[in-house]
């Protein structure tokens, strides 16, 4: 990862959920907590794999915006930096990284030691911790699936944000022990055939697809998104 | 494949390649105009109008058929006039200043509809050449063609003249703009269609529910930084506390 991008990521990240709550992206994030709700009838949906079919499609944005709906909402919110290879939510929470998931997954400290709180009350914050050698051999680990129980216990809700899924498995890993996953499109940027090969990726992960979100949609009309109540 | 273009899409894929579009326009125009300002030859025209007339007729009316074959005479002294026997004289009597073969070129002849005038039209970089040229041509075909054809029926009717405010007949310069920028559009055209062909992206909502067959759970709109200043910085964030910072490490 070049020093550019570093710098990229450092300063675009996007928490307009948490900042400006009126926001139509806001609104529009509020919506997707909605459809998530909605998708799941017989099973409440505790925890999500946000992921996509490539790089930079805007998966850790999501999952963070997502997050802080969540908490909003009042649920106990969680959100987790699965992406042990490119890890961004502590440049997102302003945080320190230097210790996270792989911290509590190699034992070195509890996950109490390792979560950080964020001032919304009800969202906590695990960042990825120092990028291991064996990402995808963590995240299969024994002691991810009693993480997993661990937090499903004292969260509502337990987002992760992943890595894309066609490059390595790891989203394909974690789908698999979460509840639901959501595959984030970019809109005219992700190739469809990219898209339909990340979707049978998370098929054969035999996880339970919630749905898609179309992410970098342009605005064309500018009056029809105007915040309802707004004006 | 997608289905095949309407025209709404059609009207939108130009609209979001405006600029292209615009641009190609321009540039081709833009180097049409400069090209024939700047690199093409003027060329200027001259021309002398010749009266054929007809023969001297004992008959008291015009007979169809005489009409006809004096405008076969006519289409006769039109070859005439072009032909070595002619222009080698007029080479002669410009001091070999231009060859035959430049001359044929140089001059076109034509016969004004359904008169017995002809135009005897010069094309010459020089506007005072070409009425030269125009005028010895005239001269020499007027005095041949009593040898040639045993009759003296060519009058000069107006001789080719210099006013000295002579424009340019070719390059026509709104011509080749417009030519040039109508070339630079339909190329435009060409790219933003086949842009739009090997296009693969996903487009919209409905776009890619029909390839998923999954739910769209919503649409984020783009981010844009100017709409929201300050805002979406993640620095910006303020009152961040974290517990147990830094344990551990």
């Amino acid at each position: 990862m070049g020093v550019k991008k570093r710098k990229k990521m450092h300063q675009k990240r996007i928490l307009l959920t948490l900042s400006d709550p009126r926001a139509v992206i806001s609104e529009q994030f509020r919506t997707i907590r909605t459809n998530i709700k909605f998708s799941a009838i017989d099973q409440t949906i505790k925890s999500i794999v946000i992921t996509s079919s490539e790089a930079e499609e805007g998966k850790s944005t999501v999952a963070a915006n997502l997050a802080v709906v969540f908490a909003q909402e009042g649920k106990k919110t969680l959100l987790i930096d699965a992406d042990l290879r490119k890890p961004t939510v502590q440049y997102t929470f302003n945080l320190m990284n230097t210790t996270g998931l792989t911290s509590v997954l190699s034992h070195q400290v509890s996950f109490g030691q390792a979560v950080h709180k964020t001032h919304l009350s009800e969202l906590d914050v695990l960042t990825s911790g120092p990028i291991p050698p064996n990402p995808s051999e963590l995240l299969s680990s024994r002691a991810m699936e009693n993480l997993m129980k661990e937090v499903k216990e004292e969260y509502d809700m337990v987002i992760f944000d992943s890595p894309p899924v066609i490059i390595v498995t790891d989203a394909q890993l974690l789908a698999n022990q979460c509840d639901g996953s959501i595959l984030v499109v970019r809109s005219n940027h992700t190739d469809k055939e990219k898209v339909m090969k990340a979707k049978e990726l998370l098929n054969s992960a035999n996880t339970r697809i919630l749905g898609a979100v179309l992410n970098d949609k342009k605005v064309i009309n500018n009056n029809y998104y105007q915040y309802y109540g707004e004006k | 494949m997608r289905n095949p273009v309407s025209l709404k899409e059609l009207v939108l894929f130009i609209k979001k390649r405006a600029l292209l579009l615009i641009s190609l326009t321009l540039l081709f125009g833009g180097a049409a105009y400069l090209i024939t300002t700047y690199f093409m030859t003027p060329m200027y025209q001259t021309s002398t109008q010749l009266l054929i007339n007809e023969e001297k007729s004992d008959q008291p009316y015009v007979n169809v058929s005489e009409i006809q074959a004096n405008l076969q005479l006519i289409n006769t002294y039109n070859v005439i006039i072009k032909s070595p026997v002619i222009l080698e004289q007029v080479v002669e009597a410009m001091n070999s200043e231009v060859t035959v073969a430049e001359l044929n070129e140089k001059i076109t002849v034509q016969n004004v509809q359904d008169s017995q005038v002809v135009n005897l039209i010069v094309t010459d970089v020089d506007p005072v050449r070409a009425a030269r040229i125009a005028n010895q041509t005239a001269q020499v075909f007027q005095n041949d063609i009593s040898e040639l054809m045993n009759v003296d029926n060519v009058n000069i009717l107006s001789p080719a003249i210099v006013t000295g405010n002579e424009k340019p007949v070719s390059p026509d310069l709104y011509l080749n703009t417009a030519a040039g920028s109508l070339t630079g559009f339909v190329i435009g055209f060409i790219i933003t269609l086949l842009l739009e062909y090997f296009n693969n992206t996903v487009k919209d909502e409905q776009h890619l529910s029909e390839i998923l067959s999954i739910p769209i759970l919503g649409t984020v709109d783009t981010m844009n930084n100017k709409k929201y200043p300050d805002k979406i910085i993640s620095g910006n964030v303020s009152n961040i506390d974290t517990r147990r910072k830094g344990y551990g490490s």
